[in-house]
């Protein structure tokens, strides 16, 4: 097999060749702890079943970092961990980059966060799947951070982008996948085509991803940390393994007698968990499993005042937005205190009761 | 013929495409609708993959309004997460792909990273691969939603998000490392598309009722090749519509949007 088989050899798209040399001249780095420095963050840490849990707030200031690869879990609307977020933007972060799949009101907080004040807030490089709305739409603030080249992308699919979280958590330095060959990601990602030794086939290899610090929101957890998810795993588990730190809110707390009862169950082991707090709504205004339903109209709003100001470049009502809701609040659940009872009521019930076992 | 909206016609073409006894792997909208009204009709042992991790979902629910929606996970077979999802499709267990775009050529390759500028500067960035690229790769056939407008059907897309055959050559996907056999249908509003399994170029199937093959051909910016056995598309019968309108998706949110002039 050849070595190159994607469309810059046989010219099937219109990408260009400025864009195709960026890959060819740089030289391949992580963008985030090596597996060398992932493997001894795992190392040094303290293994005992200890209570890890203590306020967004303490666990923002110890691990987030100017600097870091923030890895973000859930999956679009679903399971975000949007409290966290807040409380970053609280605290201010630059130069961060993001690692996730696909994401949506996490990575326009960030971005808004940037665009309200980059000296606070500032996302440097994202590698990613996806960032958008879905239903609701497209991203306004990645059109208008992509647009304006403010930020660095690297492409993968959902896959690819599981797949490195996995490598991560699996402790190996790459992954070889079935996708990306033959599409422009393999032209412009970090990612590379080579010979299987086996085969003799083409396969493509994407690098090992470990954020520094692994942000999830969970339904339920005992204090040590192990984490019992419903509905959609994500890629929560994995990048929870990967990182060198990992932030884990949770709907709820529950014993470990229960944990121990049905190990099976446990989907992240408290040994990944470095801060656990419980915070109810954890995942607002995105949906959680078994506890609420996504709250649209929230989106709606949230995402109509950053198209406005895409389209006009006037920030006041975004600022307008982080001053009241975020750097207003003092904690996340004095956001929630700004949601009426009657709309968490009916999220709650949009949940349809979904079975859990806690 | 009863009357019905353009979205109804996908939805239901692509209900027609999709055979039973197989798994579909399905992109967010129409994929879901086609697929809930293949399963209620001529596919009831058709069954969905969801992205985020769901596998043989009972949607008793309603219509997920996303691929990662908790409602997509409803009395599932088998939940777990992304890389469940898309290992179970590389290991072979995916008959379909069914993805949007916002540009395809003329052997399958879809793009929907960015329209407009370049990949560093983009006039309007698109939310990215999100699962199409993994889907058109390793799911066995790849069946693609599009809208019939010359500026989506090009001669070059600008970004291969979602791999199809390439240039054409016959070893364009072996050499790319994937494992399906890439695309299989396009569905529009006014035409249903194959390809051509000699030289792999789209070819046009069925056109709407009093279409010609000119006619579409004129909304396409590529030579398309025209079937020698072209037919008419089926149109949805009135309980084809009442499925799709009152169970498939009741609230409308993807079969009454407009289409853009």
């Amino acid at each position: 097999m050849t070595e190159k088989a994607a469309s810059y050899v046989k010219k099937v798209s219109s990408l260009s060749i400025d864009e195709i040399k960026k890959k060819e001249e740089r030289t391949f780095q992580y963008w985030g702890p090596t597996p060398d420095e992932a493997r001894k963050a795992a190392v040094a840490k303290k293994k005992g079943l200890h209570d890890k849990r203590t306020t967004i707030k303490e666990a923002v200031a110890k691990y987030v970092k100017d600097g870091i690869n923030l890895g973000i879990g859930g999956f679009v609307n679903t399971r975000v961990p949007v409290a966290i977020i807040h409380e970053i933007v609280r605290q201010g972060a630059r130069d961060l980059t993001l690692s996730f799949q696909s994401n949506s009101i996490c990575c326009e907080l960030l971005a808004g966060a940037m665009i309200v004040n980059p000296n606070h807030v500032s996302i440097k490089r994202v590698e990613l799947a996806w960032w958008g709305y879905e239903v609701i739409g497209i991203a306004p603030l990645l059109r208008y951070l992509a647009g304006n080249s403010m930020i660095q992308l690297d492409d993968y699919t959902n896959y690819g982008m599981s797949a490195r979280f996995k490598a991560g958590a699996m402790g190996i330095p790459f992954i070889p996948t079935r996708d990306h060959g033959g599409s422009d990601m393999e032209l412009v990602n970090r990612g590379r085509m080579i010979e299987c030794p086996f085969t003799k086939k083409n396969v493509y290899l994407v690098s090992a991803c470990h954020p520094d610090v692994g942000i999830v929101h969970v339904p339920a957890a005992d204090k040590y940390g192990n984490a019992r998810i419903f509905g959609a795993l994500c890629t929560c588990p994995e990048i929870a393994q990967a990182a060198s730190h990992t932030i884990m809110t949770t709907e709820q707390i529950i014993p470990t007698e229960s944990i121990r009862q049905y190990p099976n169950l446990t989907e992240i082991p408290w040994v990944c968990v470095d801060a656990l707090i419980e915070q109810p709504f954890g995942g607002y205004p995105g949906a959680v499993y078994g506890y609420y339903w996504f709250d649209m109209p929230e989106f709606l709003s949230f995402r109509s005042i950053c198209d406005e100001f895409r389209k006009t470049g006037n920030k006041d009502k975004l600022k307008e937005w982080y001053d009241k809701y975020i750097f207003g609040c003092e904690t996340f659940d004095d956001f929630m205190a700004t949601r009426p009872y009657s709309k968490i009521k009916q999220l709650r019930q949009m949940d349809q009761g979904q079975p859990i076992i806690v | 013929m009863p009357e019905y909206g353009p979205f109804e016609m996908i939805a239901y073409t692509g209900s027609r495409v999709l055979e039973d006894e197989s798994i579909v792997f399905v992109g967010t909208g129409l994929p879901i609708i086609a697929a809930m009204h293949a399963q209620l009709t001529h596919a009831p042992s058709l069954n969905m993959i969801f992205e985020a991790g769901s596998v043989a979902a009972i949607l008793e629910q309603g219509m997920p309004l996303s691929v990662g929606d908790t409602r997509a996970f409803r009395k599932a077979c088998f939940a777990k997460g992304l890389c469940g999802a898309f290992e179970l499709t590389q290991r072979g267990y995916a008959d379909y792909a069914f993805i949007g775009g916002a540009q395809v050529d003329m052997f399958g390759n879809i793009c929907s990273t960015y329209e407009g500028g370049t990949y560093s500067k983009p006039r309007v960035r698109f939310p990215g691969s999100g699962g199409a690229g993994a889907m058109a790769a390793n799911c066995e056939k790849t069946i693609a939603i599009m809208a019939l407008e010359a500026r989506r059907f090009v001669p070059k897309v600008e970004f291969i998000t979602s791999i199809g055959f390439g240039d054409g050559s016959p070893e364009y996907r072996e050499k790319a490392g994937v494992m399906g056999s890439g695309p299989y249908r396009v569905i529009t509003n006014q035409a249903l598309f194959g390809f051509d399994e000699k030289t792999r170029r789209m070819t046009l199937l069925e056109v709407l009722p009093g279409k010609t093959a000119a006619d579409i051909q004129e909304l396409v910016s590529f030579e398309l090749i025209i079937s020698p056995d072209l037919k008419d598309m089926r149109e949805p019968s009135e309980e084809d519509l009442a499925l799709l309108r009152n169970v498939c998706d009741p609230d409308g949110y993807f079969l009454k949007r407009k289409v853009a002039k």
